[in-house]
């Protein structure tokens, strides 16, 4: 009878990355429930996770795809200042949000990062990055769509100790609570924080407890290696060579635009090197980005090309490059504003996918409504006479790919498990009302295979003296389709006043005035196009104009299919549509 | 007599409890699309005469698999102006993180099914446009044209005033009697319009298949003579009649998998247990719930389809709190692209199933480990297991690649599942803050007796009970039952300030409308119990924590021992409180039930320990950590209460086996259920 030796297998070794990837999951449930503020707990704008003692990232849970890249540069931002011995303590936790720095976005991302010890000496860390609702500076929020430097955008914590050995620096959080507009809302932040990290901390330690630190720290590269083995499995797959897009930024809110923006990716057997050199230095108004919120959008369009699971560490990222000049638009230096930093950042991504697609079309689809197209609206509520404030995301639409139409109404690809809040939900807390909330059915993103429908939404206010910030990028240069199919449609929001006088349409605008009865319209993007529309199947198109999803004229202009306007029966098709169909050998044309 | 059934995946499980108060159980094949026979069969395979059927219970998966399947009818939607595509839009969100390719589930009505009338409510219920008839009647025109068999309706802020949909309600069945109709007020009347919506939709969606399913067993059974009252399981983990459940067959979902947790709350009161955290592991899927002071958990945050690739489909209606996983007995095992080993979510089902089945499966299972293990007797099958396959495709699929023998490839597939199972477990409890040394574990289905003592110790229980008839013991859990509705109100108001009489007056309406459904199901006001909760939350707050409440008149110091009660509840679930801060009421939340009398469970004659009597053959087993161990195999059903066994031993019966590890003791109960001890 043959003896299962009790050493350390491969068994134990993949038993305990699980735990370690479960662990990853506590904190992050650990964070959104204790967390006070809801763009926390309900739009799970944040990330936690742990990493190795060098900083490498072994497991992250998140919220939104838009922290992917900051947590372990963020760890090593702590490495390098706390590098010398003793520096760092058990029980100390390092607040920072520096923009520029490792692991910055913009300053509302507060990260905090706690060392972990065993054994008196440090083997991992525990680190997270969350979205306050607000960190001071000139608007309420936070952001906004009109400031020229940092300054303007909120309080600054520069990689500072938040505890020394688990006692917490008072004078830091009275100082805190001194700067920002919501103090209870901001500290609650600032504890849940503390609680997700020590959790990691406490998991992490029992788990050395258990099975030894050696077999820890070896489940701790096996994982890694796992993850860079899935990474260059997947790039063994891909095209080789090189591919190249440019796009263009509308503007940076305060009058200045278009900004180029463009990629070089290059792949070969092992590397996948993204050079966005020769894009537009730094602007003057908050839509710059730094180095590493570039990083995070570059990472997700990797892991939307490579991977299929969602546990990710640091390994899978071992074959990618991100290069960029400092001080450009994509690695912005102090002190330019960065406060909707989000709009430039998300152009990372799509850069790489537009450069992509057509030599991907099975994995990437056309180009979306890209943008959060984020809202802040504030005013007094008429019943309760209480201010209230809506900080939220717009859904839009995405594009559509080789073998499928593009999803209506979604969040952009930097939001993620985000939630529209319900109009009910909205009526009752917000003096607003809810006039509209629908599908933007433009019949734009036309194509083989059609693009996802955006949305209208309008809020008329029910009190006076509320105000409307908000942010609609791609409102001049629009999603774009691939292979013969059309762009989709641009992001506007505009003013209708009780006069009657329209204001806007708008891509960006700071605190727009409203009085009792004016309405907000806000209208997204319809994803790009597919392939050629005249090769779209004649029944699916008689099924688009029956929902109302494309009319009668872009069925006969676009398509080349002929619909009976109340029937919707099949009458036909153009002499465009039977000339391709004739072109292409086909026997019938309304297949 | 009481007779249980429950409809499963694979099979049609009985269990009875006579008026002798002799218990006795059945299981037949599952009979799809005819699910009805199924149940007709198992009830003639225990030769039990249908006039001694007093009460007959029943759980089923016909509406699960008509929704899953997509075998509804063509429904049409009727809607507030400028809100059709609210069904469609849903909202917005991605779980799939990083794909960008994410498909949208689809919704249950097409966008031109989907038809809008003129008339708008305030949050405050007001009527701010008033309804539409004109545009309600040439709406039903337009979806009869269309051919429609089910109509739903939904306007905004209905769950605070039902006003319109009742309106448009009495139009419909008077411009069209025959179409099956449901207002969203009918099946929730909370808050969030895309929740609410969805649930009226699909609702309507499988009312006529939940009717035709329910009036031919109805027959069926008439024909067999059973006359006696006639219930239905549903996911609340209460019963309901037939005629309720054929108006909202949306509350039968998860009718037999609450059936085992429910069972577990009897089952621990009979052990003098409260805190139980139930675990069952099926043929695909393994599912645990937690119970916290004999309290089933229900909540309305309850979707098909969901999972971390999907958002699924909401369904707001009251479900007992249950976490599943992908693993099960016939989970396969597999190597992912870079060399590791997984186990689950894919299953080789009950058709080809694991390869011990010998029906055409060629991918390793957990069964199949198991068998390899030593842990479950190839002689235990219906079937005639032919080992040298099952070893072979554990050798071919896993051992090979992995440069392993084919012993530790199977102990390695039990291990790598034992750990996805343990991470449910956790889910449940040290995630939510719950201690598990404070819990005992009830394990059943055919898979959870195998695995619940090395996942009991690993999550630090130290108590795990093994019910009689562990396999079929949803069916048990049927048999303890009684009727249950929930009613749920949202109503939100801050506690400051707040109108008692107005209060009053809402808990006395929820009140009145229960005793009205239940009197029409033949009940008295006596047999009636009520249970009050309210779902509150600090101003500002998203999510609510469910605080019980006292019944009868309310008065401030109710309500002020209510407020104490949540904030020491969100400090245990949410680990801090703000005895400072305004607190407001969310919904309120009324359990009635309608109670029916249950004889009491017989115990077993006690004449001392047998165990060694009951010796079945040693045989050499693999334990982890251990290698191979010569372990006795004991018969379950000769077990004499009080008989005592050590580990390691393995405790058989005809389709589940106990595994005991070395220094872990189990005793036989009074009433022959397994009490094991972990060692922990």
């Amino acid at each position: 009878m043959s003896k299962v030796k009790g050493t350390v297998d491969q068994f134990t070794l993949e038993i305990v990355g699980d735990s370690l990837i479960a662990i990853g999951e506590e904190m992050f449930h650990a964070l959104a429930r204790t967390s006070m503020s809801p763009i926390i707990y309900e739009v799970l704008d944040f990330a936690s996770g742990l990493t190795d003692a060098k900083g490498q990232l072994l497991t992250q849970g998140n919220g939104v795809t838009g922290f992917i890249g900051l947590l372990s540069s963020m760890v090593r931002e702590v490495i390098e200042k706390y590098g010398q011995p003793g520096a760092l303590q058990p029980g100390d936790i390092v607040i920072i949000n520096d923009p520029y720095g490792g692991g910055g976005s913009h300053l509302s991302d507060v990260g905090m990062v706690m060392p972990i010890f065993y054994e008196e000496e440090v083997v991992a860390f525990s680190a997270n990055k969350a979205h306050w609702t607000e960190v001071g500076g000139k608007d309420p929020g936070s952001w906004t769509t009109d400031s020229t430097e940092v300054f303007q955008e909120g309080i600054q914590y520069p990689c500072i100790k938040l505890f020394e050995r688990g006692r917490v620096n008072q004078a830091l959080v009275e100082l805190t609570a001194a700067n920002v507009r919501f103090p209870e809302q901001s500290l609650g932040d600032m504890w849940a924080q503390v609680a997700g990290l020590r959790t990691g901390d406490r998991r992490f330690r029992e788990l050395c407890e258990k099975y030894g630190r050696d077999t820890v720290l070896a489940a701790v590269e096996h994982l890694l290696n796992h993850g860079e083995q899935l990474a260059l499995n997947e790039l063994k797959k891909l095209p080789k060579g090189t591919f190249e897009a440019q796009d263009f930024i509308d503007d940076d809110g305060i009058g200045h635009g278009p900004f180029n923006v463009q990629v070089k990716v290059e792949i070969t057997d092992d590397e996948f090197i993204c050079d966005f050199r020769g894009s537009h230095p730094q602007v003057p108004g908050p839509v710059n980005c730094s180095y590493s919120a570039l990083v995070s959008s570059v990472r997700t369009l990797f892991l939307a090309i490579t991977n299929s699971s969602q546990d990710v560490n640091d390994g899978m990222f071992r074959p990618l490059k991100v290069l960029a000049d400092k001080g450009s638009i994509f690695s912005a230096e102090r002190p330019a504003a960065v406060s909707t930093y989000w709009e430039t950042m998300t152009y990372g991504a799509d850069l790489i996918w537009k450069a992509l697609a057509p030599v991907l079309p099975h994995r990437l689809s056309a180009g979306h409504l890209l943008s959060v197209c984020g809202v802040v609206l504030a005013g007094t509520h008429p019943d309760s006479g209480e201010p209230f404030l809506v900080v939220e995301p717009t859904t839009g639409g995405w594009g559509a790919g080789a073998d499928l139409d593009g999803a209506n109404a979604q969040f952009c690809i930097g939001d993620g498990e985000t939630y529209n809040v319900p109009i009910e939900v909205a009526e009752t807390r917000y003096g607003i009302l809810v006039q509209e909330y629908s599908l933007h059915t433009d019949g734009a993103g036309a194509g083989k295979n059609r693009g996802g429908c955006g949305t209208i939404r309008s809020y008329t206010a029910l009190s006076d003296g509320q105000t409307i910030t908000a942010t609609f990028g791609r409102h001049k240069f629009r999603p774009w389709g691939f292979s013969g199919g059309q762009d989709g449609s641009r992001n506007e929001f505009e003013i209708l006043k009780t006069s009657g006088e329209v204001c806007g349409p708008f891509g960006k605008y700071a605190r727009f005035p409203l009085k009792m009865g004016d309405t907000v319209r806000m209208t997204t993007a319809t994803g790009g196009g597919y392939g050629n529309p005249l090769e779209r199947p004649a029944d699916k198109v008689a099924k688009d104009v029956r929902n109302g999803y494309v009319s009668v004229t872009q069925a006969k202009e676009e398509y080349g299919v002929l619909i009976a306007p109340k029937t919707f029966a099949l009458l036909g098709s153009t002499q465009a549509r039977q000339q391709l169909a004739t072109d292409r050998g086909m026997q019938d044309a309304n297949r | 007599m009481r007779v249980a059934v429950d409809i499963g995946g694979t099979f049609t499980d009985l269990f009875y409890l006579d008026d002798q108060n002799q218990i006795g159980m059945a299981k037949c094949d599952t009979t799809p699309p005819n699910y009805d026979e199924g149940v007709i069969d198992v009830i003639s395979r225990t030769r039990i005469p249908g006039e001694l059927i007093d009460t007959f219970i029943h759980g089923t998966t016909v509406i699960i698999n008509a929704l899953t399947e997509r075998k509804g009818v063509k429904t049409g939607l009727i809607t507030t102006k400028g809100f059709r595509d609210v069904l469609e839009i849903a909202r917005g969100n991605r779980p799939d993180l990083f794909n960008v390719r994410y498909q949208k589930p689809e919704p249950f009505v097409p966008r031109y099914l989907r038809l809008e009338v003129s008339e708008r409510l305030n949050y405050k219920g007001e009527v701010l446009v008033a309804l539409a008839e004109e545009e309600v009647r040439a709406a039903v025109a337009q979806l009869q044209a269309e051919a429609v068999q089910a109509i739903a309706v939904a306007f905004l802020h209905a769950y605070t005033n039902p006003v319109h949909e009742m309106l448009a309600l009495q139009i419909i069945k008077e411009v069209w009697p025959e179409v099956e109709v449901t207002a969203s007020h009918q099946v929730t009347n909370e808050w969030r319009e895309y929740e609410r919506t969805s649930t009226a939709v699909l609702n309507a969606y499988v009312k006529p298949i939940a009717a035709s399913y329910i009036d031919r067993l109805d027959n069926h059974l008439r024909n067999i003579r059973v006359r006696g009252n006639k219930y239905i399981m549903q996911s609340n983990s209460g019963t309901t009649t037939f005629a309720q459940a054929k108006e909202t067959p949306i509350n039968m979902l998860e009718s037999g998998p609450v059936a085992g947790v429910f069972g577990s709350v009897v089952l621990g009161k009979m052990l003098k247990e409260q805190n139980i955290i139930a675990f069952d592991i099926g043929g695909t899927t393994a599912k645990c719930s937690l119970i916290d002071r004999g309290e089933v958990k229900v909540t309305t945050d309850y979707h098909i389809e969901r999972n971390e690739r999907s958002a699924g489909y909401p369904v707001k209606v009251p479900v007992v709190d249950i976490v599943e996983i992908g693993n099960g007995g016939g989970s396969i095992a597999w190597i992912d692209d870079a060399g590791l080993l997984k186990v689950g979510p894919q299953s080789a089902g009950a058709l080809p199933g694991p390869v011990a089945y010998g029906k055409g499966g060629e991918d390793p299972t957990t069964t199949d480990a198991n068998l390899v293990a030593g842990r479950l007797d190839p002689g235990n099958f219906e079937n005639k297991v032919d080992m040298e396959a099952v070893r072979a495709a554990i050798q071919k699929r896993i051992a090979q690649p992995l440069h392993v023998s084919v012993d530790e490839a199977a102990l390695g597939i039990i291990r790598i599942a034992n750990s996805n199972m343990l991470n449910a477990l956790k889910l449940v409890s040290v995630r939510k803050g719950y201690d598990p040394t404070e819990f005992v574990l009830v394990a059943f289905g055919g898979g959870g007796p195998m695995h619940a003592m090395a996942l009991a110790k690993e999550l630090g229980v130290r108590k795990v009970v093994i019910p009689v008839g562990a396999s079929v013991f949803a069916a048990w859990g049927m048999l303890m039952t009684d009727l249950r509705h929930d009613y749920i109100q949202t109503y939100i108001r801050r506690v400051h300030g707040i109108n008692l009489g107005e209060v009053n007056e809402a808990w006395k309406r929820l009140e009145d409308q229960a005793l009205n459904q239940f009197r029409e199901g033949g009940f008295s006001a006596e047999q009636v119990v009520h249970v009050r909760y309210a779902d509150m939350r600090y101003v500002g707050q998203e999510h609510t924590v469910k605080v019980p409440m006292a019944s009868g008149r309310i008065d401030e110091l109710g309500m002020g021992a209510m407020v104490d009660s949540f904030h020491e509840l969100h400090e245990k679930y949410y680990t801090f409180k703000l005895s400072e801060s305004a607190t407001e009421i969310v919904n309120l939340h009324l359990t009635s039930f309608g109670l029916v009398p249950k004889p009491e469970l017989p115990k077993l004659e006690t004449v001392g320990d047998n165990a060694e009597r009951c010796l079945k053959e040693t045989r050499p087993v693999l334990f982890e950590g251990e290698g191979w161990v010569d372990t006795k195999v004991y018969f379950r059903d000769r077990l004499n209460p009080e008989s005592v066994i050590s580990g390691p031993a393995i405790v058989e019966e005809p389709s589940s086996s106990m595994i005991l590890y070395p220094g872990q003791v189990l005793t036989v109960d009074a009433y022959g259920n397994l009490i094991a001890t972990t060692g922990v």
